[in-house]
């Protein structure tokens, strides 16, 4: 009977304990949000970016958290739609009141999402981006862990140093990054007295690229650099081989250096060359304890190896979390001013990258590596000082293949 | 180099007729627009690479499992689509859409955002005809895509089930009063449309590549040629699908890869402006 006439005064008690821990638990955690294509047509690298973010946050917390606080990040899905990232941006910065971003791939997600950190003035620090007018905006708010200078150069070296085509034919997709992609190769190209015979634009997705072939073959092009996607390359080199076409070389950029796509492809992916910024065994100089803390730690989240778009995802965490803990160690508040100016000064080296920014919020130091699929694996061919095998150039026709 | 553009050209067209077929046939009987067309096309495709990738089921035994896979998805449709009220086609969009959705999503969650492929060997190998060169896969894509036209022109133009579906399609209520069970014809114009997405689904894996929401693609595909052709001409569709599929590849050439589009959608455009009944329709 007493238990009874108590019960009320200890459920209210108990409820108030409840509400004291949570609240101070919450108000003791750092709420970081990302916003990535989980859903839609750019629901895989959306989702490789975030489980690259989600593994730099789990290590943060794992080590105690930033100044003993714990990192609460809120992921949202921008459904691969620019609006819906607008609005998925302005809750996490006009509502939950997160201190900064992270995530997000593609320019035409970016971009908006860019745009509401700036009005917010909440820094944002971009996974993949590469299109140069986002960084030429004057946001003082947005900074990117890749641009496109990374990818240029080493593929301009090695086709101007090692491949020396004469005949080059340069596909680009109708999206801006690549067609940036395409004209400031072909310029570097040009500049160092490499022609480019056909330069062609096409749509991602692409049905069918057989009247493209016939148009390359009947122009006898020795290398094919097609900045396509993933999706692009599988039905791109799948129908070289159909109709016999075998270019001396094929350079993809974007989508080919992925365990999936060699999967994919199976023995068609052999000899076709390709970029990546990092993978679990090439890392950068000096990284390689960290870098096989990352593949471990996402080995055990994910239980799959980790690729570049992971990577990408993780680097730009890392880079806010850092600058986070900066300025906690400055003593100042964790104000969006704060952690941007962190950001500008910010020197880290990761194993993608060292990560420091210029004035424009675009990497000082990331750089691609060139790779060849030789036997399943990604071979390093350039540059020369981090070279893991030796190109093979001329790739062999498909009718001696196999 | 033309040769090539036109085999290419019919090769593709024959397989744009294939995806056609399905959504021209259920929306000529049934009135229903089928936006989740492409996403069954899509699950048929994933159901084959599935068998495939698990059981290492050879291409030619994934069609039957693909075909039942639609067949039970595409009359659970047609149940929840007879249900509906006038305006069938405004009403059959806004469910379809929603239908499409929870598709790509199911798919996004059972077979992840990874692209998928079905790989057939001897797709790469082919015949060589003086300067042409058509490889297997172009062949197979071709016959199977003819085959089945055939034999649906077969059972459209000489059975009497076919007559009725036609029937059905130029006056449901004319069909009606001539004693016609327009609904059974609506049940199976679902199940043939099932049996032709579930043929289309694994070469769709094998020609193309399969991700959850490719369906749009092949959707508005059909969409157009449907339109091309004009609403419930089965046998022009195929000399629609031609036309489209040989004005693409003509375009890729003579104007460039990005032109490819833009041809079809000005062909699209010009026809809704003058044919608006469909190339091959006659006035009414």
């Amino acid at each position: 009977m007493l238990c009874c006439k108590r019960f009320p005064i200890i459920a209210c008690l108990l409820l108030l304990a409840f509400w004291c821990y949570s609240t101070f638990a919450v108000a003791a955690t750092i709420k970081i949000g990302e916003i990535n294509p989980l859903t839609g047509r750019l629901a895989k690298q959306g989702s490789e970016i975030h489980q690259g973010v989600a593994v730099a946050v789990a290590e943060v917390n794992d080590r105690g958290g930033l100044n003993g606080r714990q990192v609460e990040l809120i992921s949202r899905d921008d459904q691969s739609q620019p609006d819906v990232a607008i609005s998925r941006a302005e809750e996490l910065c006009g509502w939950k009141k997160v201190v900064a971003l992270t995530g997000g791939y593609n320019d035409s997600l970016v971009g908006p999402i860019s745009e509401v950190a700036k009005k917010y003035e909440v820094p944002y620090v971009a996974s993949a981006s590469l299109q140069k007018q986002l960084t030429q905006r004057e946001n003082p708010y947005f900074f990117r862990v890749a641009n496109l200078h990374g990818f240029v150069q080493p593929l301009c070296g090695i086709l101007s140093e090692s491949l020396r085509p004469q005949r080059l034919a340069l596909l680009h997709t109708a999206t801006p990054g690549s067609t940036e992609f395409a004209r400031d190769l072909r310029s570097c190209l040009q500049s160092r007295g490499i022609a480019v015979m056909l330069m062609e634009k096409f749509r991602p997705g692409t049905p069918d690229f057989t009247p493209l072939i016939a148009k390359l073959a009947s122009m006898n092009m020795d290398v094919i650099v097609s900045s396509g996607f993933f999706a692009d390359h599988l039905l791109l080199v799948r129908q070289l081989k159909e109709n016999r076409v075998s270019p001396k070389a094929y350079i993809g950029p974007f989508g080919i250096a992925y365990e999936s796509f060699v999967r994919e492809m199976g023995e068609n992916a052999e000899y076709l060359y390709s970029t990546f910024a990092w993978n679990p065994g090439i890392s950068n100089p000096g990284t390689e304890v960290a870098s096989k803390d990352f593949v471990e730690r996402f080995r055990s989240m994910f239980h799959r190896e980790p690729n570049t778009t992971n990577m990408h995802g993780y680097t730009s965490t890392r880079a806010v979390l850092a600058a986070m803990q900066n300025v906690l160690h400055q003593k100042k508040p964790l104000t969006g001013p704060n952690i941007r100016q962190s950001l500008a000064e910010l020197d880290l080296v990761l194993p993608m990258e060292r990560v420091a920014f210029d004035k424009h919020g675009d990497p000082h130091h990331y750089q691609h590596l060139v790779v060849q699929i030789q036997k399943g694996k990604f071979e390093v061919v350039y540059p020369p000082e981090r070279s893991t095998a030796s190109a093979i150039y001329p790739m062999p026709r498909w009718s001696q293949r196999k | 180099m033309w040769t090539t553009v036109l085999v290419s050209g019919i090769t593709l067209g024959s397989f744009y007729t294939l995806v056609a077929l399905g959504f021209a046939l259920i929306f000529g009987v049934t009135h229903t627009f089928n936006l989740a067309h492409g996403e069954l096309l899509v699950l048929a495709g994933y159901v084959a690479y599935w068998l495939w990738k698990t059981y290492g089921v050879s291409l030619l035994f994934t069609f039957p499992a693909a075909i039942l896979a639609t067949l039970v998805v595409c009359l659970i449709l047609q149940r929840l689509f007879s249900r509906l009220r006038e305006p069938m086609e405004m009403n059959s969009i806004v469910l379809s859409f929603g239908l499409a959705i929870l598709l790509q999503n199911g798919m996004l969650f059972f077979f992840s955002g990874d692209y998928r492929l079905i790989r057939v060997p001897t797709f790469n190998q082919g015949l060589h005809f003086n300067t042409l060169y058509l490889s297997y896969g172009q062949l197979t894509l071709l016959a199977l895509s003819l085959l089945v036209i055939g034999l649906l022109y077969f059972l459209m133009r000489h059975t009497f089930l076919g007559k009725a579906l036609r029937a059905t399609i130029q006056d449901r209520e004319a069909a009606s009063l001539a004693g016609i069970n327009v609904g059974g014809m609506g049940v199976l114009a679902f199940a043939i449309g099932a049996i032709l997405i579930g043929l289309a689904g694994p070469l769709y894996g094998c020609v193309h590549y399969l991700y959850p929401t490719a369906g749009l693609q092949a959707t508005l595909l059909a969409i157009t040629i449907t339109i091309f052709a004009g609403v419930g001409r089965i046998r022009t569709l195929i000399l629609g699908g031609w036309i489209l599929g040989f004005a693409e590849s003509g375009a890729v050439v003579l104007l460039g890869a990005s032109w490819r589009e833009l041809v079809g959608a000005v062909m699209l455009i010009t026809l809704l402006a003058l044919r608006p009944q469909g190339i091959f329709e006659r006035e009414q």
